[in-house]
C-alpha cells in the first residue's frame, strides 16, 4: 500500500516538473456552432494549462492564450475538436459535428468518466430521459427491460414495495443485491430519489468496471447521477406532473358458491363425512361472493415535480422539489405511499483552480402497508382461499366470518379495515466536495458524504369481534382480538463517508493518453432502533394509539427493546487507463479494502482487475467498409467482493435472550449463553469474472450493436456447514461455498427517420445460466443441500440449493397422471392410494414413495429476458412503446392452503377425477387425503413466461409559436398506459413474482399484483 | 510566476500525501468494532448474576417443541402407543407421525432430528454452566444449587435421549470442532451418567419449600430424587428405586391434590402434588419461527379440537384407552349404580361434553368425526393468549413428574422386591384420591398385582406421554401394540442427518438401516 503511493508520488513529481514554455500571448475570439445553430455552454479549454472558458448564450467565446496553444472544444452530444492558434483572431468559427453514434459520450464509470468509444469493461447506460418520460414510480422500474444483463423483478405491486435487481444472474446464495452509488455516495436503497431528478444511470456489469469498488462490487454496481445545472446556461424552470388511475388487471378464476358447495360435499363424502350445514343444497347458493372484486379497487396516483437550473460563468445550480402519492389497489389508503423530496445541487468556481460543490437532498416518505408475500396473514391470500359462500358483510353491515374454514383464513376485507401499519421516514443525504487543480493535469478532490435516515413505525392492532352475539360459539378465535395493542419503533440509520482522489492526466505527443487515479475512502455506518409495545389502550380509535394511553400497568415480560449495530470500511485504490492512439485502450485497477465485518484473520483484501479494448475501426479491413462506422472488441478480467455478511458474524457473542418462565407469576427470567459458534477467519465472498464484448455501429450510426459473453465465478461464498447435534450450538457462517454464472447479452438499436418523422427501435436480450458448484462440506458425501421455501399448502419445502443445480431450483415429486381404478392404485408403490389419487413417480424404483423420490421439478430462473422500445416523433407528436418480457421462468403456485381442506379452489378443480376416465391430471377431492395428493409436486409448477406491454405513450408538444407568446419554452402533454396488457399462460394474479430472500424465487404465496395504470401528464419548461 | 506554480503544486501534492498516509495509519483500530448488545465470552461468567443467567439458559431449550420438526414427548409416548391416535386434519397433517405410529418411521424425519438436536442443545448449555460456574466467586451454597440444576437438566435430557434412541454420544464438556463427531456410548453408560448426575444434584439442590414462589419451576431435591427413581425403575434397580421414592414421599414436601380434576387446570399448575413441570407462559406474544425466543407451548393448540375450538385436533384417545377405565357397580340405597372411574372424565372429552367455556363438543363444531378428545391440555378459551398469535402461545405447563407417578413407581418397585403389602398401600393412596374402590391387602398378588399397578399407571398418568415407554420397559409392547417389531421398534431411529454429519462414528439402530 505504501509502496503504491510512493510510486505514484514520484510519478507526479516527475511530470509536475515539466511546465510551460515562455511565449507571447494572443487573444482568440469566435463562436462555436452546429451548422447554423449557436452552441452555448461549450467548454473551451487550453490544453496543458488552467485557462478555459465556456461559450455564452450566443455561442461566443474569448480567451487570451499563448501563441501556438491548442484549444479544445467539447460539448455533450458532439465530437470533440482541437484547434491550434498561432495569431490573434476574433471571428474564429468552430463547427462541431454531432456525435450520432454517441462515441464521445462520457459514460460515468466509477470515480470518473470514460468515452464510450474507449470503454473496455461492460458498462450499460440507461437513457433516463426516455425511461422517465414514462411515469415511473421507483427508480428501479426505469431499469427494467432497458439494460441487457440487468433483471428487475417486482416483489409486490403494493405502493412503496422494493424491487429485486440482479445483474448477470445470482452472484451469491446470501446476498445478490448490487451496490447503488448516487453522486458518489453509496446508498442503502434508492427509494428516496425522485426519478425525474435522475440524469443518467450507468450499470457496471463486469469485474473490471466494478473492481474499483473492491469488496462491495461483486454483484454489480448501479451508478446514478442526478441532474445538475451547467455553466453559462439560461435559467430554466421545468414542471412535470401527471395524474393516474390504477386498476387491477386480472382476477384469478375461482369457484363460485355453487361449485364450491358441490366440491366440498364431494370432498367430505369421500372421507365419510356428511355435508356441512349450509352446503346441503349447492344449487341454491348461486354465484356467491367474489372476494377479489370486493378486495380490489381503483386507486389514484399523482406526481408533481419541479426543477430549476441556472448557470453563470463560474457556478451552476439545480434545485428541485417533488411530491408523489399513490394509493393501493388493495386497501386504498391502507396501502398508500407518499413521498416528498427537495434537493439542491450546486457547484462554484473559487479562484482559478478551486471548485466547491454541494448536493443536498431531503426526502419525507409516509407509507401505510398491508401484509404481503406470506401464506397465512395477507389479504390477497385470504381473498383467494376464503369460501365464496360467505358474504363480505351481514345484513346489518358488520363483517361476516366464514363457517367453513378455520385457522388463518379470515375475512380479508375486515382485515384490511383492522390494519394500521404506518412507516414514516425522513431522510437527508448530503455531500460537500472540493476540487483543486494542483497542476494543469493533476487534480485533487475530496468529498464528505452524509446519509441520515430516521424511520418511525407505528403498528396498531385494534380490538374487534365478529361474533354475531356475545358468546357466539361459532365465531372462530382468529376473528376476534380481545385486547388492543400497539407497537412503536424508532430507527435511525446514519452513514458518513470521506473520499479523496488524486487524478492525473497526461496526453503524449503521439496522441497516447494516460490517466491515473489514486484514492482513499473511509466509511462508517451505524443503525440503532428502539421498539416498545403495550396493550390495553384506553381507546380503540387509532387516532389515540399511543403507548402512554395503555391501561395495563402489570409488569409482564419485557416490552421494550433496543438494537444497535455498526460497520466501518477503509479502502485504497489506484486505477490506470492508457489509450494507445485511437486503437487500444487499456485499464488496470487495484483496490485494497478492509472492513469491520471481516474476521480478525482476514481484515483486508486485495482486488485487482485488467481490461483492454481494441478499436478495429482504424484497421484496414474495417476502415474501407463504409457501412461500418465503429467496431470495438474488448475483454476484461477482475476480482471483487461481496461483503453483505452481517455486521458481527465472526464474533462470539453471549446473548441475553435464552429466557425461561419461572415463578408463580410466570415471569420471564433472563438466561444468557452463546448461540452460534464463532469464526475468526470470516471474510468477503469473492467474485471473479471474465468478460468478452463487441461494440459496433453501422450505416452512419443508425445501427448499433453491443454483445457480451461472460463467466462469473463466486468463491468463498458464505454457507452454514451443518454441525452434528453434539456441537450443541448453531454453526457460524464460513466461506466455503461457490457458484457460477455464465451468460450472454445482446443489445441492438436502430435510429431512422425522414423529414418530420424520426424513430428509434431498441431491443435487448439477456440470458444467464446459474449453478452452485460447491457447498463446502469437507467430504463430498457430507454436502447437505439447503432447503428453502416452506409452503404451508404443500406442507414442505419447495426449493433446493445444491451442487450442480441453479440456486433455489424447485424440488418435489414428479407426477404421472391419476390412478383410474383401485386395482391400479393397489398395485403401485403408494400404499395409501385409491382410484382418483395422483400417481407419483417412484424414481429409484424401491417400491416406496418418500423423500428420496424427489427430483428437480422446475427452474425459477428465466431462459432469457428481453426488452424492446420503439419511439417515434412526427412533427409535434411523439409516441413510445415499451415491451418487456421473460421466458422460461417457472413459478410455484403456493397460494392455496390445501392443508386446511375447505379452502376455495381455482376453476381448474372442476376438472377433478370423479370416475374412471374423467381426468388424468386433477385428482379427486377428499378430506381424507391419505395419498397426500397436494404434496410438493410438478402439479403446482406453472410456466411464468410473460410478455408485457409495459408502457404505451402518446404525447404532443405545443408548437413554439404558441408558446413564445406565453414565455414558455416547451409544453408537452401526454397520455400513457402502464402495464397495459400482459400475455401469459400463468393462472395466478401476476407472473412476475419476485424473491423473498435470495433463496426463495418465484414462489407465489398470494402475490399482490402490479396495477394497470392510466396516466395523463404535462411537461412544461419555462 | 512559473516558480510559484511549481512550488505550490509540489507542496500541495506533498500535503495530500501526508494526509493520506496519516489516515491510513489509524485504519486498523477504526475497523475494530465490538457488538454492543450481548457480551463476549471473555467478559462473561464473572459474577453471581452471570451464574444465574447461565443456569437459566439451561432451561431455555425445554420450551423448544417444534424446531426441526415437532417432537413433543406425547408424540413418542402417547401417539405411538395404544392410548391415542395421531389426529390432525388428516393424513397429510404431520405425515411422519403417521409412519411412526405404524412403526414404519423414517430416520430422515424432522421429528427425531428435532428431539436429538434440542436435547444436545440443552446438554451443551448445561456443560457450559458446569464448566464456567465453579470458577465464579459467590456464595458456595448458591453455587452448588446452580450446579445441581445444571446436572438435573443434563440428566433429564439424557433420560429423554436414552429412552428414545438407546445409547447416544456422551458429551460432558464443551467440544472443540474436531471433536464434534462422537461415537455412541452404550445405553448402560448413559444410564450411569444420568444416575451420577442426579445423585449429586439430589445432594445439593434445595427442597421445594426452600425456594420462594418466584423460583417455582426450578429443579429441586425432590425432582432430582424422583427422576433418579425413574431412572432406576427403567433399569430394573428396584431397591434403589424404592429408596429414592421413599425419600420423595417422606420429605413432606408433596401431597396429592384431593381433587384429581384440579391437577390439569391453570390454578392447579405447580400444585401440591407437582414435583417438576416445564413452565410455559401465554404472554410473550408467541413466535412461530423462533420458538427458542418465546415462552409459550404448542401443546395446547395441537391437542384442542379443530373447528370452533381453534385447535389442530391431535392426540385423539382410542376406544381401548377409554375402556381401560374401571367400571363397577355400587350399592347406593336400594339401587345398584354403574360407576366409572372419575379420572376418565378428567382425561377425555366425549361428544356431547361441554368443553369448559368453549361450548358443546359436536361433530359439527369440530368439523371432524372423532368421538374422543384429550382433555388434559385442552385449555379453556379464557386462557388463550391475550395478544399475539395464540397458537404458539399456550400457557399450560408440561407436568413432567408428579407425586402419583412416584407412588406408582414405589408400588411397582416394592412388588418386584416381593413387598406386596407396601405396594398395595402406595397403590391405594393413588386410588383413594381418585375415588375408586381400594384394593384389599392380600386380594391380589404376583402378576395380578403387577397388572393392577400397570393398569393404575395407564389411567392415572394417561395422555401424559408415559404409555409407550412403560410398555417397552415392561416388555409388553410386542403383545399389545399392533405392528410393533421386536428388536427394532423399542427405539426410534437415529436421525439420518446426524449419522451423515458424524462421519461414520454413529451407527443406526437395528432395523432402520
Amino acid at each position: 500500500m505504501i509502496r503504491q503511493l510512493s510510486w505514484l508520488a514520484s510519478l507526479i513529481l516527475l511530470f509536475g516538473a515539466g511546465s510551460g514554455v515562455w511565449a507571447q500571448t494572443i487573444s482568440v475570439g469566435g463562436a462555436v456552432v452546429d451548422g447554423d445553430l449557436p452552441l452555448p455552454g461549450v467548454s473551451v479549454t487550453v490544453k496543458g494549462s488552467y485557462a478555459g472558458t465556456s461559450t455564452d448564450l450566443d455561442g461566443k467565446f474569448a480567451l487570451t492564450v499563448e501563441s501556438g496553444a491548442t484549444l479544445v472544444f467539447s460539448y455533450i452530444g458532439y465530437l470533440r475538436q482541437e484547434l491550434t492558434v498561432a495569431n490573434t483572431v476574433s471571428d474564429l468559427k468552430v463547427v462541431l459535428k454531432p456525435d450520432v453514434a454517441g462515441l464521445e459520450e462520457a459514460i460515468v464509470i466509477g470515480y470518473g468518466n470514460q468515452q464510450r468509444s474507449k470503454i473496455s469493461g461492460a458498462v450499460t447506460t440507461v437513457d433516463i430521459k426516455e425511461a422517465t418520460s414514462i411515469p415511473v414510480l421507483r427508480t428501479e422500474q426505469a431499469l427494467q427491460g432497458r439494460a441487457a444483463g440487468v433483471q428487475v423483478t417486482q416483489n409486490s405491486g403494493q405502493p412503496g414495495s422494493t424491487q429485486t435487481i440482479r445483474i448477470r444472474g445470482l452472484g451469491s446464495i446470501n446476498n445478490s443485491d448490487p451496490l447503488f452509488i448516487v453522486d458518489g455516495i453509496p446508498s442503502g436503497g434508492i427509494d428516496y430519489l425522485n426519478p425525474s431528478d435522475i440524469e443518467s444511470i450507468s450499470i457496471l456489469k463486469d469485474a473490471a468496471s466494478t473492481a474499483i469498488y473492491g469488496a462491495r462490487g461483486a454483484n454489480g454496481v448501479v451508478l446514478i447521477t442526478t441532474k445538475k445545472g451547467s455553466r453559462n446556461s439560461k435559467a430554466t424552470l421545468t414542471y412535470d406532473s401527471y395524474v393516474g388511475m390504477q386498476e387491477p388487471w386480472k382476477y384469478m378464476a375461482l369457484l363460485n358458491a355453487e361449485q364450491y358447495g358441490v366440491l366440498m360435499n364431494e370432498s367430505r363424502a369421500a372421507a365419510g363425512l356428511s355435508a356441512l350445514p349450509g352446503l346441503t343444497d349447492p344449487t341454491s347458493l348461486g354465484e356467491g361472493t367474489n372476494w377479489q372484486d370486493a378486495m380490489f379497487e381503483r386507486a389514484p396516483m399523482a406526481n408533481h415535480s419541479v426543477l430549476y437550473t441556472n448557470g453563470t460563468e463560474t457556478s451552476s445550480i439545480a434545485m428541485g422539489a417533488s411530491h408523489f402519492s399513490q394509493d393501493g389497489i388493495i386497501g386504498g389508503d391502507k396501502g398508500r405511499f407518499e413521498r416528498t423530496t427537495f434537493r439542491v445541487n450546486s457547484e462554484q468556481q473559487a479562484g482559478d483552480r478551486f471548485r466547491v460543490g454541494q448536493n443536498v437532498t431531503f426526502t419525507h416518505i409516509k407509507r401505510n402497508a398491508l401484509a404481503e408475500n406470506n401464506e397465512f396473514s395477507t389479504p390477497v391470500l385470504r381473498a383467494l382461499n376464503i369460501d365464496p359462500v360467505t358474504a363480505v358483510t351481514r345484513n346489518d353491515g358488520t363483517y361476516a366470518y366464514t363457517d367453513y374454514i378455520d385457522s388463518d383464513i379470515v375475512n380479508p376485507i375486515n382485515q384490511i379495515e383492522q390494519t394500521f401499519d404506518n412507516w414514516t421516514t425522513n431522510r437527508f443525504v448530503g455531500n460537500v466536495f472540493g476540487e483543486m487543480d494542483l497542476l494543469p493535469n493533476l487534480k485533487f478532490r475530496s468529498s464528505v458524504n452524509v446519509d441520515l435516515a430516521l424511520g418511525s413505525q407505528k403498528i396498531f392492532f385494534p380490538a374487534y369481534d365478529l361474533a354475531l352475539y356475545p358468546g357466539d360459539p361459532n365465531r372462530p378465535a382468529t376473528e376476534f382480538r380481545e385486547v388492543n395493542s400497539l407497537i412503536r419503533a424508532e430507527n435511525k440509520w446514519s452513514t458518513w463517508q470521506w473520499e479523496n482522489t488524486l487524478t492525473y492526466t497526461k496526453e503524449f505527443k503521439n496522441e497516447d493518453k494516460l490517466q491515473l487515479i489514486a484514492g482513499y475512502s473511509a466509511l462508517e455506518s451505524m443503525s440503532t432502533s428502539i421498539t416498545a409495545s403495550r396493550d390495553s389502550l384506553a381507546s380503540n380509535d387509532p387516532y389515540y394509539a399511543f403507548l402512554s394511553n395503555s391501561l395495563n400497568v402489570e409488569p409482564q415480560i419485557p416490552r421494550a427493546s433496543d438494537g444497535i449495530s455498526e460497520t466501518a470500511w477503509v479502502g485504497q485504490f489506484v486505477r490506470a487507463t492508457y489509450d494507445l492512439g485511437n486503437e487500444w485502450s487499456l485499464m488496470g485497477t487495484l483496490r485494497y479494502d478492509g472492513s469491520s465485518r471481516f474476521g480478525l484473520n482476514n481484515r483486508f483484501g486485495l482486488f485487482p482487475s485488467f481490461s483492454a479494448a481494441w478499436n478495429l475501426t482504424e484497421r484496414p479491413w474495417f476502415a474501407e467498409k463504409e457501412w461500418i462506422d465503429f467496431a470495438k472488441v474488448r475483454g476484461s478480467w477482475g476480482r471483487n467482493g461481496n461483503a453483505e455478511i452481517g455486521d458481527y458474524a465472526y464474533n462470539p457473542i453471549i446473548v441475553n435472550g435464552l429466557n425461561y418462565t419461572l415463578g408463580s407469576e410466570q415471569n420471564q427470567t433472563i438466561g444468557s449463553g452463546p448461540v452460534a459458534i464463532a469464526n475468526p477467519d470470516l471474510k468477503w465472498e469473492t467474485g471473479e469474472q471474465i468478460n468478452l464484448g463487441l461494440d459496433a455501429d453501422f450505416l452512419d450510426g443508425r445501427w448499433n450493436v453491443i454483445f457480451d459473453v461472460y463467466e462469473k465465478n463466486t468463491i468463498d461464498m458464505l454457507a452454514y456447514v451443518p454441525n452434528p447435534g453434539t456441537a450443541g450450538l448453531e454453526p457460524g457462517p464460513s466461506n466455503v461455498a461457490s457458484a457460477r454464472n455464465r451468460g450472454a447479452e445482446l443489445a441492438v438499436g436502430y435510429q431512422g427517420g425522414e423529414g418530420d418523422f424520426t424513430y428509434n427501435l431498441n431491443g435487448n436480450i439477456s440470458m444467464y445460466r446459474n449453478e452452485v458448484t460447491d457447498l463446502g462440506a469437507p467430504v463430498d458425501s457430507l454436502n447437505q443441500p439447503i432447503f428453502t421455501g416452506n409452503v404451508f399448502g404443500s406442507g414442505d419445502f419447495v426449493a433446493i440449493t445444491d451442487i450442480g443445480l441453479p440456486i433455489a431450483s424447485f424440488y418435489g415429486f414428479e407426477t404421472a397422471g391419476i390412478f383410474q381404478t383401485d386395482a391400479e392404485a393397489a398395485a403401485s408403490a403408494q400404499s395409501n392410494a385409491v382410484a382418483g389419487d395422483v400417481i407419483f413417480v417412484d424414481q429409484n424404483e424401491d417400491g416406496v414413495i418418500n423423500n428420496e423420490d424427489k427430483v428437480v421439478i422446475g427452474n425459477p430462473h428465466p431462459d432469457f429476458t428481453y426488452g424492446f422500445t420503439a419511439g417515434a416523433t412526427w412533427k409535434n407528436f411523439d409516441f413510445n412503446l415499451f415491451l418487456q418480457g421473460s421466458y422460461g421462468n417457472d413459478v410455484y403456485m403456493g397460494m392455496f392452503r390445501y392443508d386446511l381442506n375447505t379452502t376455495n379452489l381455482p376453476v381448474s378443480a372442476l376438472g377433478r377425477w370423479t370416475g374412471e376416465g374423467t381426468s388424468n391430471d386433477i385428482p379427486r377431492v377428499t378430506h381424507a387425503d391419505l395419498n397426500q395428493n397436494n404434496r410438493v409436486s410438478d402439479r403446482f409448477i406453472e410456466d411464468g413466461s410473460y410478455l408485457r406491454i409495459k408502457s404505451l405513450m402518446v404525447g404532443y408538444t405545443l408548437p413554439s409559436e404558441v408558446l413564445d407568446r406565453a414565455g414558455i419554452s416547451k409544453f408537452r402533454i401526454y397520455a400513457s398506459a402502464n402495464n397495459l396488457f400482459t400475455f401469459t399462460n400463468y393462472s395466478g394474479l401476476d407472473p412476475e413474482i419476485g424473491t423473498r430472500g435470495t433463496l426463495e424465487i418465484g414462489i407465489d404465496r398470494g402475490f399482490y399484483p402490479s396495477p394497470r395504470i392510466y396516466n395523463v401528464g404535462i411537461n412544461v419548461t419555462f | 510566476m512559473k516558480n510559484n506554480v511549481t512550488t505550490f503544486s509540489w507542496m500541495g501534492a506533498l500535503a495530500m500525501m501526508v494526509i493520506v498516509f496519516a489516515s491510513t495509519g489509524c485504519s486498523k483500530s477504526f475497523l475494530d468494532r465490538d457488538p454492543y448488545i450481548g457480551s463476549s465470552a471473555g467478559n462473561f461468567y464473572q459474577s453471581a448474576e452471570d451464574a444465574e443467567a447461565a443456569t437459566v439458559a439451561c432451561y431455555a431449550p425445554l420450551q423448544v417443541e417444534i424446531s426441526d420438526g415437532a417432537h413433543f414427548r406425547w408424540y413418542f409416548g402417547d401417539i405411538v402407543s395404544d392410548d391415542t391416535d395421531k389426529g390432525g386434519s388428516g393424513d397429510t397433517d404431520e405425515p411422519d407421525m403417521l409412519e411412526f405410529e405404524s412403526f414404519i418411521g423414517d430416520p430422515s424425519s424432522g421429528i427425531v432430528l428435532g428431539e436429538w438436536k434440542t436435547a444436545y442443545k440443552g446438554i451443551t448449555y448445561c456443560n457450559i454452566a458446569l464448566e464456567n460456574i465453579p470458577g465464579i466467586e459467590m456464595d458456595e451454597f448458591q453455587k452448588l444449587a446452580y450446579l445441581g440444576e445444571a446436572q438435573f437438566l443434563r440428566a433429564y435430557w439424557y433420560f429423554n435421549l436414552v429412552t428414545t434412541f438407546g445409547g447416544v454420544p456422551l458429551v460432558t464438556k464443551t467440544l472443540a470442532p474436531s471433536e464434534y463427531a462422537q461415537p455412541r456410548a452404550t445405553a448402560d453408560e448413559v444410564w450411569a451418567q444420568i444416575v451420577a448426575d442426579l445423585e449429586e444434584a439430589a445432594a445439593n439442590l434445595p427442597e421445594k419449600s426452600a425456594y420462594g414462589t418466584s423460583q417455582t419451576g426450578r429443579a429441586t431435591r425432590g425432582a432430582a430424587n424422583a427422576l433418579l427413581a425413574k431412572a432406576h425403575l427403567y433399569q430394573g434397580n428396584w431397591a434403589d428405586c424404592r429408596t429414592r421414592c421413599e425419600e420423595v414421599v417422606e420429605s413432606g414436601e408433596y401431597f396429592l391434590d384431593p381433587n384429581y380434576g384440579n391437577i390439569f387446570t391453570d390454578a392447579g399448575e405447580n400444585g401440591p402434588g407437582s414435583i417438576w413441570e416445564i413452565q410455559y407462559a401465554n404472554n410473550s406474544g408467541g413466535n412461530w419461527g423462533a420458538q427458542f425466543w418465546s415462552e409459550g407451548t404448542y401443546t395446547n393448540v395441537f391437542q384442542r379440537a379443530r373447528g370452533t375450538f381453534s385447535g389442530y385436533g391431535f392426540n385423539l384417545p382410542t376406544q381401548d384407552f377409554v375402556d381401560e377405565f374401571e367400571v363397577w357397580e355400587e350399592q347406593i340405597g336400594p339401587d345398584l349404580i354403574q360407576k366409572v372411574d372419575p379420572r376418565l372424565s378428567y382425561s377425555v372429552y366425549q361428544l356431547g361434553d361441554n368443553a369448559s367455556d368453549w361450548g358443546e363438543i359436536t361433530e359439527d363444531a369440530t368439523g371432524m368425526p372423532n368421538p374422543y378428545y384429550a382433555r388434559k391440555y385442552f385449555n379453556p378459551a379464557a386462557e388463550l393468549a391475550p395478544f399475539g398469535d395464540p397458537n404458539p402461545n399456550g400457557g399450560s405447563n408440561d407436568r413432567v413428574i408428579r407425586l402419583a407417578d412416584v407412588l406408582l413407581m414405589h408400588a411397582e418397585a416394592c412388588q418386584q422386591l416381593g413387598d406386596e403389602a407396601t405396594a398395595i398401600a402406595s397403590l391405594n393412596l393413588v386410588r383413594t384420591r381418585a375415588a375408586v374402590p381400594l384394593i384389599q391387602e392380600g386380594s391380589v398378588s404376583g402378576q395380578s398385582l403387577l397388572n393392577a399397578i400397570w393398569h393404575e399407571r395407564r389411567v392415572e398418568l394417561g395422555l401424559e406421554g408415559h404409555r409407550f415407554f412403560d410398555l417397552v420397559r415392561q416388555g409388553r409392547a410386542e403383545d399389545i401394540l399392533e405392528g410393533f417389531v421386536p428388536g427394532k421398534s423399542e427405539l426410534f431411529p437415529i436421525p439420518t442427518a446426524e449419522i451423515t454429519l458424524s462421519n461414520g462414528q454413529l451407527t443406526q439402530n437395528p432395523g432402520y438401516e
